[in-house]
């Protein structure tokens, strides 16, 4: 077994949080190391880096996807959002959803907390209205500390107003 | 017991005792916390570590240089090249010792076992790399004992060759009252209950970075005890205390998987040193999933002793850890003694005789996992109460309650010299049964319909030993912990304790223990944990300790600056000592809040002007307490009895569940939990930590388990899709109330409670299964109970001829 191959390398061109950036990088560098060591964002979390458990979750053009199981030159040319999004900018407040979670005591070690506000971010709160759905939507990301209990009591209560048939997705 | 620290504090708001939000959710919420795997320092090279795929062999001979050839490769180390690193450590004289060194020198005893490490640019060519030296290892493999009988067959061949077996310890007690049960009773019968392996798994994996800089080592790990790692390092690599600074960031978990020090920890310092570069070593799940201590793989040959009416006589129970191949510090032998001591759980049981026993076998070692020993044993008492109750037809409820420790009836010393100081042991299991019957209502109305279903109702009651001692664990540390606090020239109040963190809130539990014993708001309250250069020595979490430890150490240290800030006051006020009350957070005479000295003008006074000092005052106002348990115990006494904990908290769970019989297919239907863990400090951080251990508690009791090939001892699993992690969908809703009861002789009667939600799963679980299928008389005997163990069970009850079938 030997390593004769030089490692290719490609230009990559992706919007990360509303900014566009361009590296070269190896061709194999997975999205998740693209994201925390090159460009430097390391509120995603890599858990598990074989598309289980959920924490590197990150929303390529609207679609939640684990950043583990993606190349960085397959995000070329996308537009990405990361937990770093999610607050609002210049302030320290948070989103709903966060709050939620602050509020609810939904978090304890926070390791895994990016990836299930990623995978929430990703959804119309509307078509996942029930309390059966959340379990449903919540079941790809883990988490070892909470039981879950209070991330569906937060999630429950972020999403009170589309539970209860109005409201906006902010409200 | 009262709340109040201090009578000459006056509150408008007290923190103590109320949900105060957590601090610590800021950073992991916005994406800017920092954990190990974000700290990145220019020039920091990376390490990977060659483990063994082979369960047992001799290392014959590695080849580095195809390795070495890559370009961006730095170093490839073997065991060789750490010659001058110390051995592990054997602090514990009644265990085989293991000689651990860092690398496995020519022999390795399971898969997993790190052989080398590879330090290249990036972590990608460190892997590279790393796979040509795995490619360039030549092996001559060894038999493997895959298990205890194969580790304790004759002739069987051994891990450890300076020793004569594969035993570690085996440490029996006799009791000739267990032996007069026996003869007594009516009836005796002789069971196997097996505890199966399983880990504690931190979403975040280990980590260690590494960097040295005008002599200082500085080590930033994922650990649960910085400073227990500052003291091995620095014993390892024969360096100076002062000269190694150990800092756990912010961390992913731990769950007692990160009490330990691993050769991670020390080879990866080493090679900072060594290159003169920062270097790190970030785990994967996979290696984290054999390179990260196991747990919970026990075994239970007991015999009982019981009468007509159901009253158990007796109990003798020999307890067999499988270790694993033992090559872990601090070794992993100390559950299986927990387990002994605490099986006879909230019951009033003397007649316990147990011996206790740890094995090696060519697997991942054991080790520390939340729970620590404690849901074995409930698992064995509780699955004899049931059996006994069924051969004698007694109502298990009523049986229990027969058993259960009387109000009144605490202190209570066990079998093995636990003092249980206090708790609400029938209070909590009756309130426990109240709540049980509507969920049970509701179960079999709603499968009242479905003769495929039938529900069942599994019951434990348990005891949490809280603040232990490490020297039974270590053979070398205690169990106290130290905080400093101080108070700035601007007022601010900084509190610097040697305990950790990974997620409980200790920050938070911190900085409400100051502001109420300083009188302040605890946005005032700056807390500092996890670093050895700004934090006092402590022991970290673990135990179930930190909420005991904070509170004894805060309000100590607090106390002593209160005395000092008072007579500053006095002075300034011109006012007698005794005088000088505190009324959040003003300093005046005791009768009119004017004139009134602030904690800044303390402060400023104490640090800056000298001028405003009492004369001959020494300045400066910084304290510092140091915690230990007044009737904690380290060694066994003249009569082998210990008792090992500083407190005890107590709980029931009780389970309803619905078993599928065509498929086998368990749902817990509701889980309710009643407990107890002392005076409540954060109520919000209690029902999280209940939350969470109840959790990883039916993880065991339903899905983990880490399989190995009995041939081969090679494991049976490599990533989340064989080990089964329970998400949202598999945890069941808990519905959780609470007992206070204070324990008597530590401060503010807090108790602890970071273990004792794992403990009762898998006796509810397998509890609910047999009393659903007792129409079978299925009786279970270990966990998982898996779709596939139910319908064993199902099968073979059916095959011996019982039951209705189906």
């Amino acid at each position: 077994m030997t390593i004769s191959e030089p490692i290719s390398e490609v230009d990559v061109e992706v919007t990360i949080n509303g900014r566009t950036r361009r590296h070269r990088v190896p061709a194999r560098l997975l999205l998740s190391d693209y994201i925390r060591d090159t460009v430097g964002l390391t509120g995603t979390h890599l858990g598990c880096e074989h598309g289980y458990c959920g924490a590197c979750t990150v929303i390529v053009d609207g679609d939640a996807v684990r950043s583990c199981l993606m190349l960085a030159v397959q995000a070329d040319g996308g537009e990405v959002r990361t937990v770093e999004d999610l607050a609002p900018a210049g302030s320290d407040s948070l989103s709903p959803m966060q709050q939620a979670f602050h509020d609810n005591h939904a978090l304890q070690c926070g390791f895994c907390t990016a990836g299930f506000l990623m995978t929430l971010e990703s959804v119309d709160p509307g078509e996942w209205n029930e309390p059966e759905r959340v379990v449903e939507l919540l079941s790809g990301n883990l988490c070892r500390c909470t039981g879950y209990q209070n991330i569906v009591a937060a999630v429950t209560e972020a999403w009170s107003a589309y539970h209860g048939g109005g409201g906006s997705r902010d409200g | 017991m009262s709340l109040d620290i201090d009578s000459h504090i006056r509150h408008s708001t007290r923190h103590i005792g109320r949900s105060v939000p957590r601090r610590e959710d800021q950073g992991p919420l916005t994406g800017r916390g920092r954990y190990v795997a974000d700290i990145k320092i220019v020039g920091m090279l990376e390490v990977v570590f060659v483990r063994s795929i082979e369960a047992h062999a001799r290392i014959v001979s590695i080849d580095t240089s195809e390795a070495l050839a890559v370009e961006g490769v730095q170093a490839v180390f073997t065991a060789a090249d750490l010659a001058d690193v110390k051995t592990f450590p054997d602090y514990i004289p009644y265990i085989g010792p293991v000689k651990q060194r860092p690398l496995a020198e020519d022999r390795v005893r399971y898969v997993g076992a790190p052989y080398a490490a590879v330090v290249a640019v990036d972590r990608y060519i460190a892997e590279d790399a790393a796979a040509l030296v795995a490619a360039g290892t030549t092996y001559e493999p060894l038999p493997t004992v895959a298990d205890l009988d194969q580790a304790l067959a004759p002739g069987a061949p051994t891990l450890h060759d300076h020793w004569e077996s594969n035993y570690s310890f085996d440490v029996a007690t006799h009791k000739p009252e267990v032996d007069h049960a026996f003869e007594q009773a009516d009836h005796t019968f002789s069971e196997t209950y097996v505890s199966q392996r399983q880990t504690g798994l931190p979403m975040e994996t280990r980590g260690v970075v590494a960097d040295i800089t005008d002599g200082t080592l500085t080590v930033w790990s994922s650990t649960q005890s910085p400073h227990m790692v500052r003291s091995t390092v620095a014993l390892m690599l024969d360096m100076p205390e002062p000269q190694v600074r150990v800092i756990h960031p912010t961390i992913g978990g731990g769950f007692g998987t990160k009490t330990h020090i691993y050769p991670e920890d020390i080879v990866v310092p080493w090679i900072a040193r060594l290159l003169d570069q920062p270097a790190r070593w970030i785990e994967d799940r996979m290696e984290n999933l054999v390179a990260s201590v196991h747990a919970r793989e026990q075994r239970h040959d007991v015999e009982v002793a019981y009468d007509d009416d159901g009253t158990i006589r007796g109990v003798r129970c020999a307890s067999t850890l499988d270790m694993g191949s033992g090559e872990i510090f601090m070794p992993g032998t100390a559950p299986v003694f927990v387990t002994n001591a605490c099986v006879t759980g909230g019951y009033d049981f003397p007649n316990m005789q147990a011996r206790t026993i740890g094995v090696v076998t060519n697997k991942t070692p054991s080790g520390a996992y939340r729970g620590f020993g404690i849901p074995e044993g409930a698992f064995v008492m509780e699955r004899i109460i049931d059996r006994v109750a069924r051969l004698t037809g007694t109502d298990r409820a009523d049986l229990r309650l027969r058993m259960l420790l009387q109000p009144g009836q605490t202190p209570y010393v066990m079998h093995g010299g636990g003092r249980l100081d206090s708790g609400s042991h029938t209070e909590s299991f009756e309130q426990g049964l109240e709540m049980t019957q509507p969920a049970l209502e509701r179960a079999l109305a709603r499968y009242a319909d479905d003769p495929d279903v039938r529900v069942g109702v599994g019951y434990c009651n348990y005891v949490e030993p809280t603040s232990p001692s490490y020297h039974l664990t270590t053979g070398h540390w205690g169990g106290g912990d130290a905080a400093t606090v101080r108070v700035d020239p601007d007022g601010s109040v900084r509190v610097a304790a040697g305990l950790s963190s990974f997620g409980q809130g200790a920050e938070t539990v911190a900085a409400q223990l100051a502001a109420d014993a300083l009188g302040v708001s605890p946005e005032n309250v700056t807390v500092v944990l996890g670093d050895t250069e700004r934090a006092p020595y402590g022991l970290g979490s673990w135990g179930s300790r930190g909420a005991m430890m904070l509170t004894g150490s805060v309000l100590l240290a607090s106390e002593r600056l209160m005395d000092k800030a008072r007579a500053i006051a006095a002075h300034m006020l011109e006012a007698a000592e005794a005088d000088i009350v505190l009324t959040d957070g003003a300093f005046h005479v005791a009768g009119s809040d004017q004139p009134s000295v602030s904690w800044a003008e303390v402060g400023t006074a104490a640090w800056i002007r000298y001028v405003d000092l009492p004369d001959g005052m020494e300045p400066g106002l910084e304290t510092s307490g140091y915690f230990h348990p007044e009737n904690l115990q380290h060694q066994l006494d003249d009569t082998g009895k210990i008792n090992a904990a500083a407190s005890w908290s107590n709980g029931a769970h009780i389970g309803v569940v619905s078993v599928r019989v065509s498929t086998g297919e368990v749902r817990i239907e509701d889980y309710i939990v009643v407990h107890d863990c002392g005076t409540v400090i954060n109520p919000a951080l209690v029902e999280g930590q209940v939350h969470g251990g109840v959790a990883q508690g039916i993880a065991g009791a339903m899905y983990e388990h880490f399989q190995y090939d009995p041939d081969t001892a090679n494991p049976r699993f490599a990533s989340f899709m064989d080990y089964l992690v329970p998400t949202c969908a598999e945890v069941p809703r808990m519905e959780v109330d609470h007992f206070e009861s204070p324990a008597p002789e530590q401060p503010l009667g807090v108790k602890g409670c970071g273990e004792g939600g794992t403990v009762g799963p898998p006796a509810v679980v397998a509890g609910a299964v047999s009393d659903a299928l007792s129409e079978w008389g299925v009786d279970l005997t270990e966990c998982p109970v898996t779709p596939v163990a139910v319908r064993a069970a199902i099968r073979s009850a059916e095959a011996a001829g019982a039951g209705a079938g189906s």
